[in-house]
């Protein structure tokens, strides 16, 4: 009976976080076209629904029945499976993503998260890291120069972009003892990690920018000079899979960059419940991104690759090293 | 207020502070920022607000009437003999009360290139351009409006230049109903460096 029940309830969350997961995408294109249409004094999408709320439900169904087209010459196999390989990624992401504290419902203890690993954080880089590939396959299967050069920029620039990323979490990891991203969460009860890892937050951030290929580092999509980039050739549900896996990213960054870094669920001042908290502070970081892309241009490939080696590694090295002799 | 020179105003020998605190990337966000919370400029239409042009706008033509309700048009023929595109066809009578009227008046809406010279030209004012600039058909041969339908036209605007409120009616001819005489002006919320 116990087993059962503990089955019962992991289903249940895994069916739950999935939809979630599939739903948050929606709101979120709407948000993105909104906020371009303010930043440029026009008013985004405006006839679907209220002040086009409806308009994501429009363009899913447009996505749906638009023909899946196949280029001619392509590697079939890899073209049909890329956009999984993309998709799967993020999701695996947040099996060990925590949103909250225990609740109890109908008397049963549960923890608002899949697995409580005590890697949880090298599992999340190590998963993140996956979902190039589906960006390699669907680049090189489309047998097209803009998906192959897209995607020969997007490689170099997540490997790239993963060594500061991993470093500046080290500093974390350093203060609060574990790698188990509840802990870290609760490690940040009296007072944020934002407030003794400044110079860290700021590199995890710019690399969290590049690895959800955001503007300014959004070179594995440069509309000016590639097309798409690697999903230049895809057309209706292969290509909204590609973008629900992006929204998908941008949201796994914006969370981690909450949990690690601004007390999780851990609210300020005004007491609201732990998973309201949550949302607002993921809230802010997407609406940072948004922000960040109507803003600024686009890096060069060379700049990139200059910031990511000669600015950002030595620099989260220097964060490794402070952090440890004041933790020492 | 946004500040292009933030950069400038730092002595050269500490640009470096500019640059490691990324002054400029942050001028650019303040903007952005401020843009968001500005007006849009959208003007919605045709379905919520239409545009009243101003009166130097020349758009569909009218023929005026005078204080007794009649034609102005003496059928003279000079914005026929001015227009550069040939495009107005006058062919005169005599009416009852003996006075010289235009039997027929054609103006081809599809080759005019709204110059204004036949308004100009007129020694009656009869002909003008008027505000009305919703007028787009299927066939060039819709466009050749005769003078009874002239007569008929809106004439210039009294409240120029600004956005009203209005209805969007599908039909054949379709429409923008104004519903209101006067609106807000547009330029208001028009950003402009002073
Ligand atoms: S506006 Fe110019 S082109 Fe048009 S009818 Fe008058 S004179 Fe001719
Ligand atoms: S509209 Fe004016 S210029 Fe043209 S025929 Fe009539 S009176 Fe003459």
């Amino acid at each position: 009976m116990e087993l059962m029940t503990a089955v019962a309830v992991i289903m249940v969350k895994v069916v739950l976080i999935t939809v979630i997961l599939f739903i948050v995408p929606v709101p979120l294109t709407w948000l993105e076209r909104k906020i371009a249409g303010h930043i440029q004094q026009r008013m985004g999408p405006m006839r679907v629904g209220w002040h086009g709320l409806l308009q994501p439900l429009a363009d899913g169904l447009k996505l749906l029945t638009k023909e899946d087209n196949i280029p001619d010459q392509s590697d079939r196999v890899l073209f049909k499976i890329a956009p999984f390989v993309a998709l799967v990624p993020p999701f695996m992401v947040f099996v060990a993503v925590p949103f909250g504290d225990s609740v109890s419902i109908l008397g049963y203890e549960t923890k608002p998260y899949l697995s409580d690993m005590n890697v949880g954080l090298l599992y999340i880089l190590a998963v993140a890291g996956l979902e190039i590939y589906g960006v390699i396959f669907g680049g090189w299967a489309s047998n097209s120069k803009y998906a192959l050069l897209g995607s020969l920029r997007t490689c170099a620039q997540l490997i790239s972009y993963e060594v500061p990323m991993g470093f500046a979490v080290i500093g974390v990891i350093m203060l609060s003892q574990s790698m188990n991203l509840s802990d870290i969460v609760d490690a940040q009860e009296p007072l944020w990690f934002i407030v003794y890892q400044p110079l860290g937050f700021f590199i995890f951030f710019i690399a969290g920018l590049a690895e959800a290929q955001r503007i300014p580092f959004d070179l594995a999509e440069a509309e000016g000079d590639l097309g798409a980039g690697y999903h230049t050739e895809y057309s209706g549900m292969r290509f909204s899979f590609f973008m629900i896996s992006e929204y998908l990213v941008m949201l796994t960054i914006s969370v981690l960059c909450v949990l690690l870094f601004f007390g999780g669920w851990h609210g300020v001042l005004i007491p609201l419940p732990a998973p309201i908290w949550f949302a607002l502070k993921v809230g802010f970081f997407i609406y940072l991104f948004m922000w960040f892309r109507f803003t600024f241009p686009r890096y060069r490939y060379d700049q990139l690759m200059s910031i990511g080696w000669k600015v950002l590694v030595p620099l989260s090295i220097l964060n490794i090293l402070i952090t440890g002799i004041f933790v020492y | 207020m946004y500040n292009e020179n933030a950069l400038n105003k730092i002595s050269r020998d500490h640009r470096w502070i500019g640059v490691t605190f990324f002054l400029d990337l942050i001028n650019g966000l303040s903007l952005t920022f401020k843009y968001m919370f500005s007006r849009s400029v959208t003007m919605q239409y045709p379905d919520r607000e239409k545009w009243v042009p101003y009166p130097r706008h020349r758009g569909h033509h009218v023929l005026r009437r005078d204080e007794n309700g009649e034609n102005k048009c003496v059928a003279c023929e000079l914005c026929a003999k001015i227009c550069p595109c040939n495009c107005i066809t006058v062919v005169p009578y005599e009416d009852e009360n003996g006075k010289r009227r235009p039997l027929v008046y054609d103006v081809d809406m599809a080759r005019c290139l709204y110059c204004g010279l036949c308004e100009d030209s007129c020694p009656e004012e009869a002909i003008a351009l008027g505000s009305v600039f919703e007028y787009s058909s299927y066939t060039s041969e819709e466009l050749v409006v005769g003078r009874d339908s002239l007569l008929e036209m809106d004439g210039k605007t009294e409240q120029p230049g600004s956005v009203v409120k209005a209805r969007y009616l599908p039909s054949a001819q379709s429409t923008v109903e104004a519903q209101e005489s006067s609106g807000y002006d547009w330029w208001r919320f028009i950003h402009r460096k002073d």
